[in-house]
């Protein structure tokens, strides 16, 4: 069947652009615009943007000093940990949740509306309270650990050891991102044309297979845009960490806190803008692999 | 679809028009302020009130950001086209380091009778100052002291130590009753910077600590060990409360209103976070002497105000800090506060204050704070460094040599 | 989907064990998801005193004081923020979601060659840091005058926001069946009018859901409403929340019942829109 609505025509080629002229122009005034500058400030020496004499321009400097620093390859690091566990975790369960919270019992509607809730709270807020649950000696966490009689784990200090602050930053993460996930896919359930399920089921087909082969692939653009924005998120990670680490991330850096303690904290917006730009790479790179392979999927179907 | 299109940039047209063109009167006067705390910001809107008063053809607005957000923008507003006119900031070098980059215009003549020693403490000047001139106008201070539980002394028939020896001892007699001695709340880096300043001046006194934040010191100098050597001392010892890194400064001030930890060096602002009921149990004292020093320095930071050098009303801008010098304008704002106002003709708000300000009057050398005195940089690495030693003090040695690679970075960078 | 699972529930009769695992299975989910919020509820009824009394910070409350909520109401003004953030939130979100179908359409629906690079262009623009933007977009309105103005952070919102929503929104139209716009357009349509009469309300659904973000998304912005807004007046929600933050001391329970009352407007939307994009009993009785 053919989903995907092609319209070539030569000689009304000005037709799309009209559509996009005012999105584009919006877009690069705003966002691509800005981008660039900060890209020129990626060459431009520590805090010389604000210099009324001038700025400095010292190229290459900010980056050459960035691949030697091992705070760095630390951010980066934490960064691959978020990456990972962000598409792990709250794809799946997402899926899993929104798919349970669809079924057609009574009160599933408060469900969805209940689970929906963390992400409405600011940051300021869920960073603190998670602080109160994570803390060593009074935390919810391990005063519930002590309780089920886990003595040693449960005197853990979570975000105060180097050893587990990222693992606990993340887990607070996914927390945050599975209701997200949820949202994305409950509008994708909807979007499921009932017939084209039904027309598998009278086939006879097995269930396992009828989801296999008929719900994930319908799921798709809400898959899509889930993994590509779990991707996106993990790597552009910042707010949670900022938070709880009282905006001194230190082991639990990653490359965005990175950014902004060497930007505003440090007064370096050069040196800012390089990790600003590394991770912009990096983010691509990841992103145009997924892309493209689901762009390849869609022209073959 | 053409149409559709010609309306849009038309209303994206008309609407950057109508933000463009507003009413710009000429006799107005912006102020950004951090004071975001309750008390301050509404004291604070009192004297704006008073001044309008006074001056009613000028319109002043306060525009308040939180401290945070203030000190990532602040940059941005001073190099703006539409800079504010006044903004709350401190002394030190993270005000000279504005006044380098001409972003401030110099104050000389708003001080009462025209200089700054008529009515302000003349040891006040040198932080307020760049190459002779002054940018900076001194509003309201606090000390910092160690703050201890007197009902935690008391159970122990302990007294307020006068040196160092005395301190480690009554360290001593309190980690034997099962109790911590310092409370710090590490997760704050700033409280180690505290630490930092009143160890080293204590030490090796004012002078030389204020070489060091200067960045003309190397932090593998004998004497800055011989400082991390005592910091370290009391960390092998146990003297800090366990798990400090997870406590944020407020929290570990709980450990010491409930009486479970004894004693914290922090600055007079830690009694505004005490439960009503405690504020009478918690008392301070003077930093111990070290090693038969007779003379002592104290950390006094300073908040006050400058004004931009692209202020868009630079005359209503200078006649508001002229009223904010005033002696009454002071008072009116420090009073209610009970904090210390700049201006010398201001009486003592009340008794602490009025310990406090003997003991600051005492002070053979009075610094900021180790993150207002130093750049930025080199006091956010200096802070996490002290904060390591205390987690590991035998790897001193390398965290020190590490830190001063960073010194010498961050100090060529700034010439 | 779900009429599938009804389907082949109603070939046999709905085994207790499945419905019993089904609530078990949701409220312990729910329960688990939802405790930091009660937490934050708890915070937010309690005085500093006790907060500052007990080491357990998130222990229930011993005394209710819901004058918290009326304090920071009217003392603090959220009501004024409240306002604010509805007057930056809702021209936004109209119109990103309006100008983002507008280039998801184009980018869904014809083929031309620089279609996929725009779509990574459009992607692109998410993938970058913010806060390296601040200053950038800071001096930018600083430049075109439209700094500290409802309209310059509405225009900027509907920017910044159309890599995502354009992403997502064709992601969603591809999935409309072209024979839907080949039968207008043999009729004469223009495409303008098939953008309107036909995508657009096939798109609901994905439309809602996303504006249900979006609205979220916006109303919790602390970031571009700091660096492009400095009067008071003109403040949202998240920035009068930042505000109570002091110097040093922080007043969790003000904030606490400041971000409550905050959250109260995304979750009125996401009640209001629900049943846009969330299958509910209305879809249909099963096909016979």
């Amino acid at each position: 069947m053919d989903r995907v609505g092609i319209i070539k025509r030569e000689k009304v080629w000005w037709v799309p652009w009209a559509f996009l002229a005012l999105p584009l122009l919006m877009y690069l005034i705003w966002v691509i615009g800005p981008i660039l500058v900060s890209l020129y400030y990626s060459i431009t020496f520590k805090d010389s943007i604000f210099y009324p004499k001038g700025v400095r321009v010292v190229w290459l400097r900010n980056f050459i000093r960035l691949a030697t620093d091992p705070q760095f390859y630390l951010a980066l690091k934490n960064n691959l940990i978020w990456l990972a566990f962000f598409v792990i975790v709250p794809v799946p369960l997402g899926l899993f949740i929104a798919m349970m919270f669809n079924l057609e019992y009574k009160g599933s509607r408060l469900y969805k509306t209940l689970f929906y809730l963390p992400m409405t709270l600011s940051f300021t807020v869920i960073g603190t309270i998670w602080a109160w649950i994570y803390h060593p000696d009074f935390g919810a966490l391990n005063t519930f650990l002590r309780l089920l009689g886990f003595e040693s784990l449960g005197s853990t200090p979570w975000i105060g050891d180097k050893r587990y602050m990222t693992f606990a930053l993340v887990f607070v993460g996914v927390w945050r991102q599975v209701p997200y996930v949820m949202i994305l896919y409950l509008a994708g359930l909807k979007g499921v044309p009932v017939e084209l399920v039904e027309a598998a089921m009278i086939d006879g087909a097995r269930w396992g297979q009828r989801f296999r082969h008929v719900v994930i692939p319908l799921l798709a653009p809400a898959t899509v845009v889930a993994v590509t924005i779990s991707i996106i998120d993990s790597l552009r990670a910042f707010d949670i960490i900022y938070v709880m680490t009282n905006t001194k991330a230190r082991a639990a850096e990653v490359l965005a806190t990175y950014m902004y303690s060497s930007a505003f904290h440090y007064q370096d917006y050069g040196y800012g803008s390089a990790i600003a730009v590394v991770q912009f790479i990096i983010t691509l790179g990841f992103i145009l692999i997924y892309v493209s392979n689901v762009l390849r999927n869609e022209l073959q179907q | 679809m053409k149409r559709l299109l010609f309306f849009a940039v038309l209303s994206l047209v008309v609407m950057g028009l109508l933000a463009a063109c507003g009413p710009k009167t000429e006799k107005e006067l912006v102020i950004n302020s951090y004071m975001s705390d309750q008390a301050p910001k509404e004291t604070f809107q009192k004297v704006v009130d008073e001044f309008q008063k006074q001056n009613a053809a000028i319109k002043v607005t306060v525009n308040t950001t939180a401290h945070e957000q203030f000190k990532t923008l602040l940059g941005s507003w001073l190099t703006s086209k539409d800079a504010p006119d006044v903004v709350t900031w401190f002394a030190g070098y993270r005000m000279q380091a504005f006044a380098a980059k001409g972003l401030l215009e110099p104050i000389d003549a708003v001080f009462p009778g025209g200089s700054f020693e008529k009515e302000f403490p003349a040891a006040f000047k040198p932080p307020a100052s760049y190459k002779g001139k002054i940018y900076f106008m001194p509003q309201s201070w606090y000390w910092w002291a160690v703050y201890y539980n007197k009902d935690v002394f008391a159970k122990l028939n302990l007294t307020p130590p006068k040196t160092w020896d005395e301190f480690l001892a009554l360290c001593e007699r309190v980690k034997k009753a099962k109790l911590s001695p310092i409370a710090i709340g590490a997760k704050d880096t700033w409280t180690a910077g505290g630490w930092f300043d009143y160890m080293d001046t204590a030490v090796n006194g004012g002078p030389f600590h204020q070489q060091l934040t200067m960045g003309d010191v190397s932090y593998t100098d004998t004497k800055v060990k011989e400082t991390f050597g005592y910091i370290a001392e009391l960390s092998k010892k146990g003297y800090f409360i366990p798990n400090a890194t997870s406590y944020s400064w407020q929290e570990a001030a709980k450990l010491l209103f409930d009486g479970k930890a004894a004693m914290y060096l922090m600055g007079q602002f830690i009694k505004d976070v005490a439960p009503e009921d405690k504020k009478p149990v918690i008392d301070f004292f003077q930093f111990p002497y070290v090693g038969g020093r007779t003379e002592y320095a104290v950390d006094t930071p300073t908040d006050g105000f400058m004004v931009p050098v692209n202020a868009k009303h630079k005359l209503a801008a200078k006649k508001f800090m002229a009223f904010l010098a005033t002696k009454e304008a002071q008072e009116m704002f420090c009073k209610p506060l009970g904090r210390l106002a700049a201006n010398v003709n201001v009486p003592v708000p009340n008794a602490d204050a009025e310990r406090g300000l003997a003991m600051v009057k005492g002070a053979s050398f009075a610094a900021q704070f180790y993150d207002r005195d130093a750049p930025e940089e080199m006091a956010a690495k200096g802070m996490n460094a002290i904060i390591d030693i205390m987690a590991t003090p035998d790897k001193m040695d390398d965290i020190l040599a590490a830190l001063d690679k960073e010194r010498e970075r961050i100090y060529a960078e700034l010439k | 989907m779900e009429q599938v699972m009804v389907k082949k529930q109603s070939g046999k009769r709905r085994r207790p064990a499945l419905v019993a695992a089904f609530y078990v299975l949701s409220t312990l989910l729910v329960a688990v998801w939802l405790m930091p919020l009660v937490i934050a509820l708890f915070t937010s009824v309690k005085s500093m005193d006790e907060l500052m009394g007990n080491a357990f910070m998130w222990a229930p409350p011993r005394k209710w004081i819901w004058q918290n909520f009326a304090e920071v109401w009217q003392r603090v003004g959220m009501s004024r923020y409240v306002l604010n953030t509805f007057i930056i939130t809702v021209p936004s979100v109209l119109g990103t979601l309006f100008v983002s179908s507008l280039a998801a359409f184009a980018l869904a629906f014809y083929q031309f060659r620089l279609n996929r690079t725009l779509l990574i262009m459009f992607i692109a623009g998410m993938l970058i840091p913010f806060q390296m933007l601040m200053i950038p977009v800071f001096r930018l309105s600083d430049l075109v005058g439209l700094r500290d103005s409802y309209p310059g952070v509405i225009l900027f919102h509907v920017a910044f926001q159309l890599g995502f929503c354009t992403f997502f929104l064709r992601n969603f139209m591809k999935q409309i069946p072209y024979a839907l716009m080949e039968a207008p357009r043999m009729d004469g349509a223009s495409d303008f009018l098939i953008y309107r009469r036909v995508i657009l309300p096939l798109s609901i659904s994905s439309m809602a859901a996303l504006g249900v973000l979006e609205f979220t998304w916006i109303w919790n912005d602390l970031l571009w409403s700091l660096v492009l807004l400095q009067r008071d007046v003109l403040k949202p929600v998240t920035l009068g929340l930042a505000n109570m933050q002091g110097e040093f001391i922080s007043n969790y329970n003000m904030t606490a019942a400041g971000s409550i009352i905050a959250a109260a407007a995304p979750l009125l939307v996401f009640l209001v829109f629900q049943r846009f994009f969330i299958s509910g009993l209305t879809v249909g009785a099963v096909k016979g």
